[in-house]
């Protein structure tokens, strides 16, 4: 915009360069004047020895400032604002996720859920391949928009990058289900901004899968217990699973009504194995239709 | 880090240059993991340089988010050689803070530039690697040599973000005048901290400094 200044201006001499060396290398120069410098310095055949001498001191300015530590959310912006640069680039954010290990909810499940093993990166690869009618980057999106809404975009925040990605992971095997014929879906939420959070989409053949962010971790043998409540009113256990610190969790269960408006609940539980809620849930949503 | 007394431990440095150089490449590749770990290792020192110059804990912030990205999106162009990773980092964020505190001066010219590179990532960089860890008490030391007006100058110029044009209508003296001051300050500090840390140390006119990994030209 402005470099008609540039083009207008003289090139300096040597001896201009090494008179204002010192207030170069503290930044003292206007853009104009710092700017001929280094063009002088990138094309000039003699040394400018000065230039080292007098730079490496104002380097070792820095070692005087007195120190004061960034507030611990910085790192979560910065992280993000790479993350959402890196997408804006259209640079390797899909490769890195599906080079990831698939996630693992954070301890053993005491429940049926565990048997049902979680897919692998390229098992989901292939099911999303072929999955008809639905373009993988429509799941892309949805994959970005679930996890804005529902706490990726707080893991970011947090500097918990490796949760973020793991909740971002369980979130794509959910859309996996989502994005099939006759599946239902069901946003969770709880009370409050920090409130646990997730997805969850139930197939046709009544499997369901959830991804579950900001859960408080469970300690000793509390589980968080899954339940579907029908037509009938009545909580039925799907099975039970613990977290860790990171509140990401990941449940995989079977023999759900299909049909929508039924709701999905999470309880926090003292032990597996529970048969009626014993407290209120943590985290709930109903079920609807795709479409 | 008390040892002021001691030797400039250039060996050490060396290493942690060799570990940081490892991470910017990381951080070339796209990998945000690298981020946060470069992040981790300079993160106290770039906010405590942008809060020092912009003396404003949000600008501080948006200074520091603002030095990382720019690290970011141009870890390719770091040439190695040129001054450490710190160095380099340290100085994105030292002139992201004087752009900052001079947008916010009404007086103050700065033509917008923000579609081309920042300066500093462009050729070339002519930081030569003193030291990584020199202590803060022999820098201190070194500040302690200059007169009254060489450190206002060069307090000015430095974390006040001041031209020299600025600075000479700041103190009411004549520019060349303040060229001098901190030309000559900036020359009495050398010689205090070569005198500090022993013969072998910053930057001497061979350019001879062991382990530093590489001296400018």
């Amino acid at each position: 915009m402005t470099d008609l200044t540039r083009s207008t201006r003289p090139d300096l001499s040597c001896d201009d360069v090494r008179e204002l060396a010192a207030s170069f290398v503290l930044g003292a120069l206007d853009v104009d004047e710092a700017d001929a410098v280094r063009a002088h310095l990138a094309s000039c055949a003699e040394p400018h020895p000065e230039m080292a001498e007098l730079g490496s001191v104002v380097a070792v300015l820095n070692e005087a400032v007195p120190l004061v530590e960034p507030p611990p959310a910085l790192k979560g912006r910065i992280l993000a604002a790479a993350a959402a640069d890196r997408a804006a680039r259209g640079g390797a954010a899909g490769r890195d996720v599906e080079a990831a290990e698939p996630p693992a909810v954070s301890a053993p499940l005491p429940s049926p859920a565990d048997a049902v093993p979680f897919p692998s990166p390229a098992e989901r690869e292939q099911r999303a391949a072929a999955r008809a009618g639905m373009g993988t980057w429509i799941v892309r999106i949805a994959a970005v928009l679930a996890i804005a809404l529902l706490g990726g975009w707080n893991l970011l925040l947090q500097g918990q990058l490796e949760a973020a990605r793991t909740y971002e992971q369980n979130v794509a095997a959910v859309l996996d289900v989502a994005g099939q014929p006759g599946s239902l879906t069901a946003i969770l939420t709880g009370e409050g901004a920090d409130a646990p959070a997730g997805l969850a989409a139930i197939a046709s053949d009544g499997s369901v899968r959830i991804a579950m962010s900001e859960l408080p971790a469970t300690s000793g043998n509390q589980v968080y217990e899954a339940w579907v409540i029908g037509g009938d009113g009545v909580p039925v256990a799907l099975g039970g699973f613990q977290v860790g610190e990171t509140g990401v969790a990941y449940f995989e269960g079977s023999g759900l009504p299909t049909e929508a408006g039924i709701v999905l609940a999470l309880t926090l539980e003292p032990g597996p194995g529970a048969t009626a809620p014993s407290s209120a849930p943590v985290s709930a949503g109903i079920a609807v239709g795709a479409g | 880090m008390s040892d002021s007394a001691g030797p400039l431990p250039l060996r050490v440095a060396s290493v942690a240059d060799d570990a940081d150089r490892a991470v910017l490449a990381r951080v070339a590749d796209g990998e945000l993991s690298a981020l946060d770990d470069l992040y981790e290792r300079y993160k106290t020192m770039a906010y405590s340089i942008a809060f020092r110059i912009t003396n404003d804990a949000t600008l501080a912030e948006d200074v520091v988010q603002d030095a990382f990205l720019g690290a970011w999106r141009n870890a390719a162009r770091y040439v190695e050689g040129r001054g450490s990773v710190k160095t380099w980092l340290l100085s994105i964020v030292h002139h992201r803070a004087i752009d900052a505190v001079r947008r916010r001066r009404p007086t103050s010219e700065l033509p917008e530039r923000e579609d081309v590179p920042p300066p500093e990532l462009r050729l070339p960089d002519v930081w030569a690697e003193v030291s990584s860890r020199l202590d803060a008490d022999t820098v201190r030391g070194a500040m302690a040599v200059l007169s009254d007006v060489q450190r206002e100058a060069i307090e000015l110029a430095y974390f006040g973000g001041l031209t020299q044009l600025e600075v000479a209508e700041r103190t009411a003296t004549p520019l060349g005048t303040v060229k001098s001051r901190m030309r000559l300050g900036l020359l009495a500090m050398r010689r205090a901290l070569l005198e500090a840390e022993g013969p072998a140390a910053p930057g001497a006119a061979s350019g001879a400094s062991p382990g530093a990994g590489g001296e400018a030209r």
